[in-house]
């Protein structure tokens, strides 16, 4: 059994309950243990860095040293949380003096950031530590009538001196994990552009566009459903996917899928058990 | 002998160059034309686009000039990145072919189209006209020419990088919201406006960042990152980005933009709750009218499907949270310090 540490994105707990609910079905028959961090606080969202760089420092040494103090990696479900806590992690290592002025005020709850624990993505241990034969070796229902758009999102590629685990350009460990469950990934010249998320709220129109011309290649490329590894991105694609389409005058849709409902899908889990039905588009 | 000749050829291949042709004047629409030239190892992009231009089709336009990264004339579309033709190794980018053998070049993107592989890069130095982008001397017209400017090295090292930007626009190019709206303020402007900002001997800090809080401007970049991946520079445009951010909440507050509320109020959330209180988020960026005249009908969709956000008193505090609360206050202390040592300096 491999254990680390899960940090619970705050979407996750809010409008995106469906993907840690997934992972609980499929974990231990993938030899995975996710320990969940209920301490763990928001990692400012990619807000919090230019609102106070210090305060985002602090709040994610403190993610990352209660990983620590297990002894475990920092598993991320979040394109944006892991973007996030990693430039925090980077900012750590790199500065000794903000390092050390963090772990001061941590020594009131008991903990030290050391850097000693990696931050990564769910799509990264799936990949990379179960391994795609052995998640091909516990498929029982393969997806192999599925014609499926990996879109990556942004957080999970860039700023590559970050995140460095796929190539920016030419992503492929999400085609990987979508092969390996018997799927057929097409090729989406979208799978790492912006979905418009961090915008939503700001310039929606702008946001809408930038969704809707994702959306439009996977429905004109004929794909069964757009997956992604990021709840942000299922946020704008599948919550606003109606009003984007409905800017763009295009009348279609397409369901929205996060990796965690993929995979249990593949393991033989239903639907329902995984709740794709709480989805806007089904 | 015969191996020397191997290698010889082997450090020679025929490549085809899928160029995108267009003349408003003659075309009604674009199309492509394909070149296939014998090129060697080591050839750029452009060096290639020079010979197709001299002994295969005169026609062919494009803009290019120092021919070694530092002009910033030839930004163009190579393989799908925006990138200068100048500085793209052939060999390299026939790793990233679609088609193999079949090297894609393309115009920048979000720029109008002149001919061919040429843009007008006038809407970009409208923008940069628009948001001030220059040094308007703090020092008296009297005593230019008789005092210098001193300049620390601790401010040098804070505008160095952004200084590096040659304005090939593969940024401007590659940016997912000016692709949504053109009226955007676009990366390579606001680089330039955090260069002029950070600058002691600049004295309208204050009204360039006035026009770039206003619409379409710094709030409404959506954080893809994909000018800083794409830049030819290596500079951090994100970075810069940010650091505007942080100055207009610094000089003006939260209050006069909806990008600013968004951003504070994750700092009151986390302070709280540990968590975001995403119920509310609408409301405290854009009022209720705003909320509900938007987000009314999806709401209605999002409470059909049980996957509404939790209204503020049912969000659960991260465990810990006293403790946590504490430390972060702990730390806004710290932060006041060092802005008080800031202001004395």
């Amino acid at each position: 059994m491999k254990r680390y540490a899960y940090y619970m994105s705050c979407i996750n707990e809010s409008m995106t309950k469906e993907l840690d609910r997934s992972i609980d079905f499929w974990q231990k028959d993938l030899g995975l243990e996710f320990v969940k961090l209920h301490e763990g606080t928001c990692c400012g969202g990619s807000n919090l860095d230019y609102v106070s760089p210090k305060h985002f420092a602090l709040v994610n040494a403190r993610n990352i040293a209660l990983a620590e103090k297990m002894g475990l990696d920092l598993i991320v479900s979040c394109n944006t949380c892991l973007m996030t806590i990693r430039t925090a992690k980077k900012k750590l290592d790199e500065t000794p003096a903000l390092k050390k002025e963090v772990n001061d005020i941590l020594k009131k709850e008991g903990l030290e950031y050391r850097g000693t624990s990696e931050v990564r993505h769910l799509l990264w241990v799936l990949v990379d530590d179960v391994g795609l034969d052995a998640i091909k070796a516990k498929v029982t229902v393969p997806l192999k009538n599925y014609r499926i758009a990996p879109f990556y999102g942004c957080h999970i590629l860039r700023p590559s001196t970050v995140l460095g685990r796929d190539n920016p350009l030419a992503p492929s460990s999400l085609d990987q994990l979508i092969e390996a469950l018997g799927g057929q990934t097409i090729p989406y010249e979208h799978k790492n552009r912006c979905c418009g998320f961090h915008t939503l709220l700001v310039a929606e129109e702008e946001s809408l566009n930038v969704a809707a011309e994702a959306l439009e290649e996977a429905i004109s490329a004929k794909a069964d459903f757009i997956v992604t590894p990021c709840p942000l991105c299922h946020t704008v694609l599948d919550g606003y996917q109606s009003k984007a389409l409905k800017q763009a005058h295009i009348e279609s849709s397409i369901p929205v899928f996060h990796i965690s409902e993929m995979v249990g899908l593949a393991l033989g889990y239903t639907a329902k058990q995984l709740g794709i039905k709480r989805h806007i588009v089904v | 002998m015969t191996e020397t000749i191997d290698q010889h050829q082997e450090g020679k291949r025929d490549v085809t160059f899928r160029v995108f042709r267009f003349n408003p004047q003659v075309d009604s629409k674009p199309y492509f034309d394909d070149y296939t030239i014998s090129a060697e190892r080591g050839i750029t992009v452009l060096r290639s686009l020079n010979y197709i231009k001299e002994h295969v089709d005169a026609t062919l336009s494009f803009r290019a000039f120092c021919q070694a990264g530092i002009c910033g004339s030839c930004g163009m579309r190579v393989n799908g990145i925006s990138k200068l033709a100048c500085t793209s190794q052939v060999w390299e980018e026939l790793d990233k072919c679609r088609e193999p053998g079949i090297i894609k070049v393309e115009p920048l993107r979000s720029l109008p189209m002149i001919k061919d592989l040429i843009v007008d890069m006038d809407p970009l130095v409208d923008k940069m006209k628009h948001y001030s982008n220059w040094i308007d001397s703090t020092m008296p017209l009297a005593e230019m020419g008789k005092k210098e400017f001193l300049v620390s090295e601790e401010e040098f090292h804070r505008y160095d990088k952004a200084t590096d930007c040659i304005l090939c626009a593969s940024c401007v190019s590659e940016c997912s919201i000016l692709r949504a709206n053109k009226e955007y303020v676009s990366p390579a402007v606001l680089l330039k406006s955090y260069r002029m900002n950070v600058d002691s001997r600049d004295s309208i800090h204050d009204v360039r960042l006035a026009e770039l809080v206003k619409d379409h401007g710094v709030w409404d970049c959506t954080h893809c990152y994909r000018c800083q991946e794409s830049c030819v520079k290596s500079i951090p445009i994100m970075e810069a980005i940010h650091a505007i951010r942080e100055d207009a909440l610094e000089c003006r507050g939260p209050k006069d933009t909806s990008g600013a509320k968004h951003a504070e109020a994750f700092m009151e959330d986390i302070e709280k709750k540990g968590k975001l209180v995403e119920a509310t988020l609408p409301i405290r960026t854009n009022g209720m009218v705003w909320t509900l005249r938007n987000l009314l009908p999806m709401a209605v969709k999002m409470i059909v499907k049980r996957r509404t956000p939790p209204p503020p008193p049912l969000v659960k505090s991260a465990k810990g949270i006293k403790i946590f609360r504490v430390m972060f206050r702990e730390m806004t202390e710290h932060v006041k310090q060092d802005h008080q040592k800031t202001h004395k300096k």
